[in-house]
């Protein structure tokens, strides 16, 4: 595919409360094995696009040693690239790290590119996408601009602060307006891009030049009656990371195989940096019901509802509802848990409660002892 | 090739004829083991964790899959700048027609040529076909320390099993004065494992000679070892304390699957100090479904579990379905096993659809089934 994939980062109002504290929104664990990131880079790497830049806005470490060399996404040692790009710069103020201000940091990197097009989308939108699909569409409809969205059934309590897109009849973009949860159905705009590397670099300028707070989105928005943006609806399955509530509820909602193979499509592999970890073991006490398990884990104890991921452990006598550990988090004996995030290698042993609800699930910070 | 001047050869043209269909396709290297390794994950892993960097695999039987499985050093972190895994088949030459290996030493003669370009020191000789996990380069220190020609590793076995191996007779310093195959009254306790470590100058000199010898088996054991005790060259036992097994029959395959499930486990192989690698496949974690009952089990990812699995091994991506029931077996990756099917004490092969309601095995069965498909 003739394009640079460009894996944005998203703005302030995407925050996974606590979790965002420790690594930016890509680098999440997500699914037991899997991290935010991995979805939309297979997404490119799937669709056949070999050049792909991923925009970190802060504390890239956690990204980098996922990340790697690309390898593992599929991308050609030889004849593509992987690159973790940032702000060199630090920035004076947090207001003006966005996007726009790093792609003019490594504007000289968009430039070299050789692909005549770009596919930007960032990473905290989950769903399963074959851009080639989208360019076609682009190429024929003769758009400037295609914008994907999703038709939002419930967008009074997801995709809060997204934008929701106004179009003509002829699926033109009319106007893009900040989801305030006012109506249920609204067509969500997935922040993701198709155009010309061309007309990208002028509108990275356009963006710099009107204002230096100015995000992507912004100018786009500025742009509607001068270039056509057309949109293209994504209509499989589409999630959004944006909230810790909707962290919980997407995850929670996975745990439903036949849910969970509309993300995961046979024949479209998500892919991730290997552990080598060895298979899960079950213990004789171990009663697991509707729970997604990674490998490397250790269930001695009762587990429902729950997401465990690679190499977590529930001693005997714990009973772990409702929750989702991340890699590595350690459940002590007799512990109980219900609605409980558990971040990366926390241990859970002092004490034996902790509830939470849907709308607050309880968040235990990485590394943390209680 | 920089970390210890050693190369591993690794023997693994075994047909494992009796694990019968599980090897109608694939060499016995290349079975299935542990719900997502394959038998040569270990020796490569072993390879890999003590700082070896070439490995040879010298194939032979339905090679297709184990050729291309073990190309992929990086599997094993062995796609280092001066190493790699190489396969080595038998080949057509200038001077003869294309000939099968005829025995273990014959496939490391035939490939003296590509160990010369490497020009080792020492050459570790192993078999495709065991489960355990081992330090070479310990190995090797012992072999360096006791000044030896040879080293080859030994574990201690009951004087009744002795009789089903290759025994090393040793004196008071563990420097072996005698071997004997399958004795029926064996001396000593100490079994060879297939393992050794040769001085790679010497082992050429005895592979040249005893490729010339018309009456030879060309093995190691039988040829090799023998003349290095007549010409009194230093041989020396080292000895290997853990988990060891020799997977060839169905049976000892589902034991020591079965191995894994046990409380502190011999072989732990969740110990990141000594990982076993292998296929990164691309399968997702498991879905335990909710009337699933999972109990005493080891599970990998990619296995979908809406009936019961109970005291078993579950492979890659194996469907257990509402009702199904497997109890006491080994399920190998890509299996079925289909609404309200019951497996005890069985070992399904891979990619093998248990038609739903189906029973096969039983508690009480003296042998475990094998449950394969159709024979093509």
């Amino acid at each position: 595919m003739r394009a640079l994939g460009i894996i944005s980062f998203e703005d302030n109002t995407a925050n996974i409360e606590g979790l965002c504290d420790h690594r930016p929104v890509p680098a999440i664990a997500f699914m037991g094995r899997y991290r935010i990131v991995d979805f939309i880079l297979s997404n490119m790497t799937n669709s056949g696009i070999g050049n792909v830049q991923i925009y970190c806005k802060e504390k890239p470490r956690n990204l980098i040693e996922h990340l790697g060399d690309g390898k593992h996404y599929n991308i050609n040692s030889k004849r593509g690239k992987l690159r973790l790009l940032y702000g060199e710069k630090s920035f004076s103020s947090d207001v003006y790290n966005h996007d726009v201000a790093n792609y003019m940091l490594n504007m000289q990197y968009i430039e070299e590119d050789p692909n005549p097009y770009v596919v930007i989308a960032p990473s905290y939108f989950v769903y399963p996408i074959d851009f080639n699909d989208v360019l076609e569409q682009h190429i024929e409809s003769k758009a400037d601009v295609t914008l994907l969205y999703t038709n939002a059934k419930d967008a009074k309590t997801q995709y809060l602060g997204c934008d929701v897109v106004k179009f003509d009849k002829f699926k033109t973009v009319l106007g893009l307006e900040k989801n305030r949860g006012k109506l249920k159905n609204q067509s969500v705009s997935l922040e993701a891009y198709v155009m010309t590397k061309k007309l990208f670099i002028e509108l990275v300028h356009k963006a710099a030049e009107t204002s230096s707070l100015y995000w992507f989105k912004d100018v786009l928005a500025d742009s509607v009656n001068e270039l056509t943006i057309k949109g293209y609806q994504v209509k499989g399955y589409v999630a959004c990371l944006n909230s810790l509530p909707e962290f919980f509820r997407v995850s929670m909602d996975l745990l439903d195989h036949s849910r969970a193979v509309q993300l995961f499509k046979p024949g479209w592999p998500i892919y991730t940096q290997t552990n080598d970890s060895c298979p899960t073991i079950f213990a004789e006490d171990a009663k697991v019901s509707n729970c997604v398990v990674a490998n490397g884990a250790t269930i001695e104890g009762t587990v429902e509802n729950s997401i465990i991921s690679r190499g977590c452990t529930v001693r005997k006598g714990a009973t772990v509802k409702n929750c989702i550990l991340l890699p590595g988090a350690y459940i002590g004996e007799n512990a109980k848990l219900d609605h409980v995030v558990v971040d990366k290698y926390a241990i859970v042993h002092h004490i034996k409660k902790l509830e939470g609800t849907d709308a607050a699930p309880v968040y235990v910070a990485r590394r943390d002892r209680i | 090739m920089r970390a210890n001047n050693m190369v591993a050869m690794i023997l693994a043209g075994g047909r494992g004829s009796r694990l019968y269909d599980l090897t109608k396709k694939v060499a016995k290297p290349a079975v299935h083991f542990g719900g997502k390794y394959r038998i040569i994950d270990f020796p490569l892993s072993n390879c890999a964790n003590s700082d070896i960097s070439t490995v040879g695999v010298l194939t032979q039987y339905e090679s297709v899959l184990l050729n291309s499985y073990v190309a992929r050093d990086h599997y094993w972190g062995l796609d280092t700048y001066d190493g790699g895994v190489y396969v080595l088949t038998p080949r057509e030459r200038d001077t003869a027609n294309l000939e099968v290996y005829r025995g273990t030493a014959d496939a490391i003669t035939a490939n003296i040529d590509f160990l010369d370009n490497i020009n080792p020191e020492y050459i570790l000789i192993l078999s495709g076909d065991h489960i355990y996990k081992m330090n070479y380069d310990k190995m090797l220190d012992y072999h360096k320390k006791m000044n030896a020609d040879a080293t080859i590793a030994v574990r201690e076995v009951s004087l009744k099993e002795a009789t089903r191996f290759g025994i090393m007779n040793t004196n008071k310093d563990d420097m072996i004065i005698e071997f004997e195959e399958k004795p029926a009254h064996p001396k000593s306790n100490l079994a060879s494992m297939g393992i050794y470590i040769f001085t790679y100058k010497t082992l050429r000199k005895y592979l040249v000679a005893d490729a010339k010898n018309p009456d030879s088996h060309h093995d190691f054991g039988n040829d090799i070892i023998p003349n290095y005790l007549n010409d009194k060259k230093r041989l020396t036992a080292y000895r290997f304390k853990g988990y060891w097994k020799d997977v060839g029959t169905v049976d000892s395959l589902w034991e020591a699957n079965m191995d894994l499930l046990k409380d502190n486990a011999e072989l732990d192989l969740g110990d990141p100090t000594w990982k076993i690698y292998t296929e990164d496949v691309n399968a997702l974690p498991q879905f335990i479904g909710k009337d699933a009952k999972v109990e005493h089990c080891y599970v990998t990812q990619g296995s979908v579990i809406e009936g019961s699995a109970v005291n078993s091994v579950i492979g890659t991506n194996v469907v257990i379905e509402p009702g199904a029931k497997v109890i006491d077996s080994v399920i190998q990756p890509g299996a079925k096993i289909r609404a309200g099917a019951t497996v005890t004490r069985c070992i399904v092969a891979d990619d093998v659809e248990v038609p739903a309601g189906a029973v096969f095995g039983s508690k009480n069965s003296k042998e475990i089934q094998l449950v394969a498909g159709k024979s093509e």
